[in-house]
């Protein structure tokens, strides 16, 4: 008898849950028709206030997914084709993507505003077509300094790489934390050019490296800025956007462009092959290429625009900074990270000795 | 039939163990045999490298660094962490209930925020070396942070509870006629602490030792941030080999060599522990 009225009330829960389920369903299948998945770095890099008038204007509902890494965004990819329309990743993996076979041909009829991209983005190294990316936004890796602090020290005025190994800055240098970036200064430094893999270059630049090592304070690749702002550091090697914050921060503090050069990185959309919903990501690209949304976008994420047509909607003080907008002589200097694969073993080795010493 | 009965509400909770620890780590296992293209995709081909550097001598640097860090966090716990458990064993019921309170209370809010807290409190622009500033004791604001001392700092604080708590349920089931006994016999409280209560709650230091170093071991997260990245432990090679080195085998590897270690330590701990009745896994 207990037994009985037990059986029912799991019968009962059984056919609830059912039902639940199916409403559940239904109801994503009919959400599906209306969003689109993209995924990129977090931190506002693309906009919410941005991504809200998108979803006002079309109705389409955007899912932001936030990684850390351009590897992550790989793997995800690899996981579920399916499951993502979007994805911003930088100009290395692109390449990879696309010779890994994840990525859709974008179909340039849809996307009429692509024409307010800046030529000078046409046909890089890692999509010579244009057919599979668009670029969103260019960013430099590059020396920020706090000259009245290195002049105290009794070091000289730090106009490139070479001279963050001077002795007097034991201790006082913040770097961005990877490999390929680090190895990338030696060899800059010794004249070089980024991802050698000739063996005598590697060993050479590995001796320079290992050299540094006493005068590096901190690894950091989130917010190596605040080491300056909060006097930790007295010169750093990061990304331009934190650059440009750390000198927000504090004025005082200056950006160098390494006379020996400097990476440049063009973080850049790209399409699933297999995405659920290219409509609606092709209306998401044509909004976000719109000359004053992308003016918007570059001076909301202090990353320089590819976007011709947004110049004008630029504020002044964008305009007149110079790790924002940079001058010819400066972009000239800029090279890529170009095939990373072939050397990230032997750098992330070389990265681990130099760490552990 | 009566064992399996009563044993029936274990079943969900071994075919969940079953299904989301057991096969990944078989997949983990298999991993660490396997190669990869330099694009970094899994290749079906069997191979011992990733083994063999992991016998590589730099990379036994990153577990003599990781096992350091680990013991002294140990350490340190027990040494600190054990006062706190005594102290808080002999307290009358109401205020010992607010101690173990106030012990665990810090663990209600994320682990990854009290890492920033401490960067906020050592900083060189932070609270402690603003007051040293501002009371004149200093002049320039005191390095503290981004040395082994402050990842040791941050992982002991983030796991003394585990020590604390251990002691003292050992403490705590001390038998007090013994040390009145003691004391008959003529023995101060020196003698009666190093040779009663010790030896008797050496189970507890044994357990609050293994519960701290084992998780010890992969808080790669408080050297990235207390220590700088200045040096590399297993957690953080780890990380970054699934990351940024795009190469997962070899991190398959290094995850099941930890994990011998951490069985290593166990079997230590068991042995230590085996006469008592209070272990912590069996």
């Amino acid at each position: 008898m207990k037994n009985q009225r037990f059986s029912q009330v799991v019968g009962m829960l059984m056919v609830a849950l059912l039902a639940v389920t199916l409403v559940l369903s239904v109801e994503q299948a009919v959400a599906a028709a209306g969003e689109i998945n993209l995924m990129t770095w977090g931190g506002d890099f693309i906009p919410r206030e941005i991504i809200n008038e998108f979803e006002a204007e079309t109705g389409i509902k955007v899912h932001y997914k936030e990684v850390t890494s351009n590897e992550d965004m790989q793997s995800l990819l690899e996981a579920n084709p399916d499951q993502y329309d979007l994805a911003v990743v930088t100009d290395y993996m692109v390449d990879i993507l696309r010779q890994t076979n994840m990525l859709g041909v974008l179909d340039k009829d849809q996307l009429p505003n692509y024409a307010n991209i800046n030529p000078v983005y046409h046909g890089p190294y890692y999509d010579p077509t244009d057919e599979y990316s668009i670029p969103y936004a260019v960013s430099t890796s590059l020396l920020l300094v706090n000259p009245a602090a290195v002049e105290s020290l009794g070091a000289q005025p730090i106009t490139g790489y070479n001279d963050l190994w001077q002795k007097e800055l034991v201790n006082n240098v913040v770097v961005v934390d990877w490999s390929v970036e680090i190895m990338g200064v030696a060899l800059k430094a010794l004249g070089y050019e980024y991802n050698e893999t000739d063996p005598e270059k590697v060993a050479k630049a590995r001796e320079k490296l290992f050299a540094l090592k006493p005068n590096i304070v901190r690894f950091e690749t989130n917010t190596p800025e605040d080491s300056l702002v909060n006097g930790e550091a007295v010169a750093g090697f990061m990304y331009s956007n934190q650059a440009v914050k750390g000198v927000q921060a504090r004025p005082d503090l200056a950006p160098v462009f390494p006379v020996e050069g400097m990476p440049i990185f063009i973080d850049s959309w790209v399409m699933s092959k297999e995405a659920p919903n290219k409509e609606g990501a092709y209306q998401f690209l044509n909004f976000i290429m719109r000359p004053e949304i992308a003016a918007r976008i570059a001076d909301l994420t202090k990353f320089t625009s590819p976007n011709k047509a947004a110049e004008e909607f630029l504020p002044e003080d964008f305009k007149n900074n110079p790790m924002l907008n940079l001058a010819d002589e400066v972009l000239e200097n800029t090279s890529f990270y170009i095939a990373v694969d072939k050397v990230l073993d032997e750098y992330e080795h070389i990265y681990l000795e130099f760490k552990l010493r | 039939m009566q064992t399996l009965k009563r044993n029936l509400l274990a079943v969900p909770i071994l075919v969940w163990l079953g299904l989301l620890v057991g096969i990944p780590l078989v997949f983990v296992f298999v991993l660490s045999f396997l190669s990869r293209d330099s694009l970094g995709t899994i290749v079906f081909q069997f191979t011992l490298e990733n083994w063999q550097r992991v016998l590589d001598p730099i990379y036994l640097r990153v577990f003599r660094n990781s096992l350091l860090l680990a013991f002294l966090t140990g350490l340190v716990t027990i040494v600190v962490g054990y006062p706190v458990a005594y102290i808080t064993a002999n307290l009358e019921p109401k205020k010992r209930a607010l101690s173990i309170g106030l012990i665990m209370l810090p663990f209600w809010i994320s682990s990854l925020l009290r890492t920033y807290g401490w960067m906020i409190l050592l900083g060189n622009a932070g609270i402690v070396n603003n007051i040293l500033l501002g009371l004149g004791i200093i002049d320039k604001p005191l390095p503290m942070m981004y040395k082994f001392g402050t990842t040791l700092v941050g992982t002991a604080y983030m796991l003394i509870p585990f020590a604390i708590v251990a002691i003292f349920n050992s403490v705590d089931k001390l038998d007090r006629s013994l040390l009145e006994a003691s004391y008959d016999l003529g023995a101060n409280r020196r003698q009666t602490f190093f040779n009663i209560t010790l030896p008797l709650t050496l189970p507890g230091i044994a357990g609050g030792f293994t519960l701290v170093f084992i998780p010890a071991l992969g808080l790669f997260y408080v050297s990235d941030l207390l220590g700088g990245g200045n040096t590399i432990f297993l957690g953080n090679l780890i990380n970054t080999q699934v990351t940024r080195g795009r190469n997962r085998p070899l991190a398959a590897a290094f995850s099941i060599a930890m994990i011998i270690v951490v069985l290593l330590v166990i079997s230590i701990y068991g042995k230590v522990a085996k006469d008592d009745a209070e272990g912590l896994f069996l």
